[in-house]
């Protein structure tokens, strides 16, 4: 005892001892010692207390120096500590579904760690692990794998007792997917034996929910797509559950879908798209008494309606160089899909003699095509197409689908000149002259056959479908530059509110104003096209014949065929939402960009934002910035499919142009998108790693590993420099020398 | 493509037709916007190898106004294949009965330009033999045209043998090869050649009779030889219009095609 405390500490057997002073410090000092030793020795008489003096102090200088090297006295050995046991519980808001009885899943949490073993070390998992236990149970996520990682990684090179799941076992990190998948390479890494407590008891509850809707994102306009709708069923006998589907809210559908043995079924859809666009499409079963969660009844998708190809019909009432031409832009564009029909024989040409036999003719098929087929074209061309031959009797009906198609369904129309179009064509009068943006009526002479060189007027410089070049400074010269067309179909002017892009040089209308040669208007939903002439293939075949290509006519074609049919993407106005679902309470996200004809940013464009929804209307507006855009927001309030519509207006209130688009809003929770635990995946768990599946119920006791522990290793150091016996030492050296100088007389 | 019902054809003959055609030309029509734009044809003329047949090509025009719906002028312009005018005529014909004069450079661009941005030439060999100097050159012509597309024989089901009429079999002036050849471009074929003289069983006097004798079947050939050249000029208009499937269904439909 009396040792070690002299020592400074235990510098028990097995040890070593190690210098930590540098040792040129230590060389330094010991030559210090010896100087001052010999410096002390030197004046000195001789004798035997003389040479004991010297050799006490030589003795403290000693103990001094040895003190300066700083000796420490290390000892270091092993020992094993009792392994340690983990529980894992799992606080995601599935724990809080009510049992049977009407208690939460969480109440039964308690008990089970109760029985676990003392000391046993408890972590909370959903999105993450977090230590302790869990206080509540709100965790957005339940990745067991990824909590199990985290465990190993935590008591890496350990052997635990073991490790205790507390869990319904509805895990959505993938573990699940992957076991019951029987991929051998992704089971979890574990420290000790696995047992997993089930959290929650089967049955007992009833709850019908859409697990999935899947449709791909995306649809062709006209094109049929399925959109599959997965269910599920717990706790009820039915043996078939009613789904419905709806877009932006209207109805769809309705299916039945069967169930399996284990409640699961998928009902299947076949949409036709008949608009371009986003909309919210809804699977929803509906809801029965005592279902467990009501929100995971329904299930929203965004789909987006694309273009595949352009569907234009092109109607020609005489082969002619100007159908030729047409006919050849439109055949050769992959993105147009053309149905033509020429009319290659009248009565007039009944006199020749031929027998119709002989004849490769078909007949027209005009009140199929102007009625049931109507509404499958996005683009209708009269190319000098003279109706009445055809369908006189019908041509209220007929026409008058004609001026629907483009007014009420968005669709688009285009009127080329001939002897047998606008005035010729008698179209004056009919529902066609209403959506015409020039006026017929003419009185006298209805063409005039002389050549001229169309002008392109200033909305012409402007639209983008008189574009032929990038630069617009050089669009006027491009226009000049083309070859001149043959005649002209007169009009009376341009309609109201129709724009005049190409005008005649000098034939004027009752107006004074120059004859419109090209002409495009806007009429309800849709849009309409006056080419008041037969020449313009010149444009393409005289360019062609001046070694320039055909390029201006294929880009005023491919202008036209854009603007004609409004492609969203290609409107002046676009809007989006910057997700397709959110959350209630999140904010939803508007950004609105306003383009003007030649595609420019319109600054301090004012934007009125109308949603509606199923808890109402909701107004927002603004205006746009520098770059042509503003981002409004609301809060996601009622949940559903909303739909979004901007009107933008110009600086000076003039109307720039409208879109839409929609987003749903949901109360589905994730974590409640099933409510029965999973004994399934946690027996296939068990099985697989080895582990204890423990019943909700059962009072098993978890696996535990006698061999677990952790071996431990022990590091003890003593300081021997500031040990005590260093000064008594020193002290008791110099006294004693000391003593004997005074003994002899020395000084 | 027909109203429905079609109407029979009356009292006239087809000789009362043709005898008329030469007083009245054309005045019965409702006329398109300004003749410029209306159909007519142009003969590419050459130094040598080239015949001009105005007649027979103003006969055509004349049967494709009385026949068809499509709006004609009577004119017939003969140009040189590098004259720039040639733009103006997007139906072109070339008829010969000798070895033709080699293109210049600028003629057989000119021409490939011309057939490759829509343009529709008919070359016919009018000399009613086998083997003549004219299809030779007519055939190093289209070489040098086209050096990596060949003159080919067209299918039985070709558009230009549903173009108007149901045609089985091309025939001219003789029949000696019955079928037509061309130079395709995508989905259609802008050059069509025939060796059996259809210009011949057009052609006509002054006074309106027949030029030609047709051989071996007479008058019933110089029928089908009109019913081809129509086919070809409205070919020539709407290309493969014909093949769309809208009027292909139809036909199987009505039986008229296997």
């Amino acid at each position: 005892m009396i040792v070690d405390w002299l020592l400074g500490g235990c510098c028990g057997p097995g040890g070593r001892l190690v210098f930590t002073t540098e040792p040129w410090i230590v060389g330094v000092a010991t030559l210090a010692v010896l100087v001052a030793l010999v410096l002390a020795a030197i004046p000195r008489p001789r004798g035997r207390a003389r040479v004991a003096e010297l050799a006490l102090l030589t003795a403290a200088a000693g103990v001094l120096l040895a003190a300066v090297a700083a000796p420490v006295w290390i000892q270091e050995g092993d020992r094993v500590e009792a392994g340690r046991f983990v529980a894992l519980v799992d606080a995601s808001r599935s724990m809080q579904v009510l049992e049977g009885d009407g208690t939460a899943r969480t109440e039964q949490v308690a008990a089970r760690l109760a029985a676990l073993p003392p000391g046993t070390e408890v972590f909370a998992f959903g999105d993450g692990l977090r230590p302790g236990v869990p206080l509540t149970y709100d965790a957005g996520d339940t990745d067991l794998g990824g909590a199990l990682a985290a465990v190993a990684q935590r008591y890496a090179g350990e052997k635990l007792e073991g490790v205790a799941v507390l869990t319904d076992g509805i895990d959505r990190g993938g573990l699940r997917r992957r076991v019951l998948g029987e991929a051998d390479d992704v089971l979890p890494r574990l420290n000790g034996p696995l047992t997993l407590y089930q959290i929650g008891e089967e049955g007992g509850r009833t709850d019908i929910s859409v697990t999935d809707v899947r449709a791909g994102g995306f649809a062709f306009l006209r094109a049929p797509f399925a959109i599959e709708v997965d269910v599920r069923a717990v706790g009820t006998q039915a043996r078939s559950v009613p789904v419905t589907l709806t877009r932006d809210g209207q109805p769809v559908g309705q299916k039945t879908v069967t169930l399996d043995a284990e409640g699961r079924g998928t009902a299947r859809f076949e949409v036709t798209p008949e608009a371009v666009g986003r909309f919210i499409y809804e699977a929803a079963s509906p809801l029965t008494t005592g279902d467990a969660v009501p929100a995971n009844n329904a299930l929203s998708l965004a789909v987006r309606v694309v273009r595949d190809r352009v569907r234009v019909l092109q109607v020609c009432g005489s082969p002619s160089f100007d159908q030729k031409f047409l006919r050849l832009f439109l055949k050769e564009d992959p993105a147009v899909d053309l149905v033509s029909f020429f009319i290659l024989r009248t009565d007039r040409d009944m006199g020749a003699g031929w027998d119709s036999s002989e004849l490769s003719l078909i007949q027209f098929p005009y009140e199929k095509l102007f009625s049931s087929e109507l509404w499958s074209f996005d683009l209708v061309i009269f190319q000098n197409f003279d109706y009445r031959p055809y369908f006189d009797n019908d041509a209220d009906e007929l026409l008058g689908n004609i001026a629907r198609y483009v007014k009420e369904n968005g669709k688009a129309f285009v009127m080329m000149g001939g002897d047998r179009s606008f005035d010729l064509g008698s179209y004056a009068g009919t529902p066609i002259a209403d959506i015409l943006p020039v006026q017929l009526g003419v009185s006298g002479e209805a063409i005039d056959a002389g050549a001229f060189q169309p002008r392109l007027t200033d909305g012409g410089a402007r639209h983008p479908i008189t574009q032929l070049v990038g630069e617009p400074s050089e669009n006027a010269g491009a226009w000049s530059k083309l070859s001149a067309l043959d005649g002209l179909n007169l009009s009376r002017g341009a309609s109201p509110g129709a724009a005049v892009l190409l005008e005649h040089p000098t034939l004027k209308g009752p107006d004074d104003k120059p004859l419109p040669v090209l002409a495009v208007g806007e009429y309800g939903a849709g849009r309409s096209m006056a080419l008041l002439g037969d020449s313009s293939w010149r444009w393409s075949f005289a360019e062609a014949g001046e070694g320039r290509g055909n390029q201006a006519y294929l880009r005023f074609w491919k202008n036209a065929a854009r603007w004609l049919i409004g492609d969203p993407e290609d409107q002046p106005v676009v809007v989006e939402a910057n997700r397709d679902n959110y959350q209630i309470g999140e904010d939803v996200r508007i950004t609105t960009r306003v383009r003007n004809v030649s595609f420019a940013p319109v600054a301090d464009a004012k934007v009125d934002i109308t949603v509606d929804g199923p808890g109402g209307r909701t107004q927002l507006e603004g205006r746009t910035g520098a770059d042509g855009s503003v981002a409004l927001t609301l809060p996601a309030a009622d949940r559903g499919a909303h739909r979004v519509k901007v009107v933008a207006r110009g600086a000076a209130g003039a109307p720039v142009g409208e879109a839409q688009t929609a987003f749903a809003v949901t109360t589905r929770d994730p974590e409640l998108e099933e409510v029965e635990p999973d004994s399934a995946f946690l027996r296939t768990l068990a099985a697989r790693t080895g582990g204890r599946y423990v019943a909700a119920g059962d009072t098993d006791a978890p696996l535990r590993d006698p061999d677990a522990g952790r071996r431990v290793r022990d590091r003890a150091e003593t300081p021997l420099y500031a040990a005590p016996i260093v000064p008594l030492a020193f002290a008791l050296f110099v006294s004693i020398s000391w003593w004997i100088r005074r003994r002899v007389g020395y000084r | 493509m027909q109203r429905s019902p079609p109407r029979g054809v009356g009292g006239l003959t087809r000789r009362t037709l043709l005898a008329s055609a030469a007083a009245l030309p054309f005045a019965l029509r409702a006329r398109a916007i300004g003749p410029a734009s209306e159909v007519d044809i142009a003969e590419i003329q050459l130094s040598r190898g080239t015949i001009s047949r105005p007649e027979a090509w103003t006969r055509l025009l004349f049967e494709l106004l009385q026949s068809t719906s499509v709006e004609a002028e009577p004119r017939v312009v003969q140009l040189a294949p590098d004259d720039p005018a040639l733009f103006r005529h997007p139906f072109a014909v070339l008829a010969g009965n000798d070895a033709l004069t080699p293109l210049t450079e600028a003629a057989s661009q000119q021409l490939v330009r011309y057939l490759s941005y829509g343009g529709f030439l008919f070359i016919d060999d009018t000399t009613g033999e086998r083997q003549s100097d004219f299809d030779t050159s007519v055939r190093t012509m289209v070489r040098k045209l086209f050096p990596t597309r060949a003159l080919t024989t067209l299918p039985t089901d070709h558009s230009v043998y549903r173009a108007f009429f149901l045609i089985s079999e091309p025939v001219g002036r003789v029949a000696l090869h019955r079928t037509l050849e061309g130079v395709a471009q995508g989905s259609m074929h802008p050059l069509l050649y025939s060796r059996d003289d259809v210009s011949g069983a057009l052609d006509r006097r002054a006074d309106g009779s027949d030029a030609l004798p047709c051989t071996p079947n007479g008058e019933l050939q110089r029928r089908e030889a009109v019913k081809l050249a129509i086919n070809l000029l409205m070919y020539g208009l709407t290309s493969n219009y014909k093949q769309d499937q809208a009027h292909v269904e139809q036909l199987i439909r009505e039986g008229r095609l296997e």
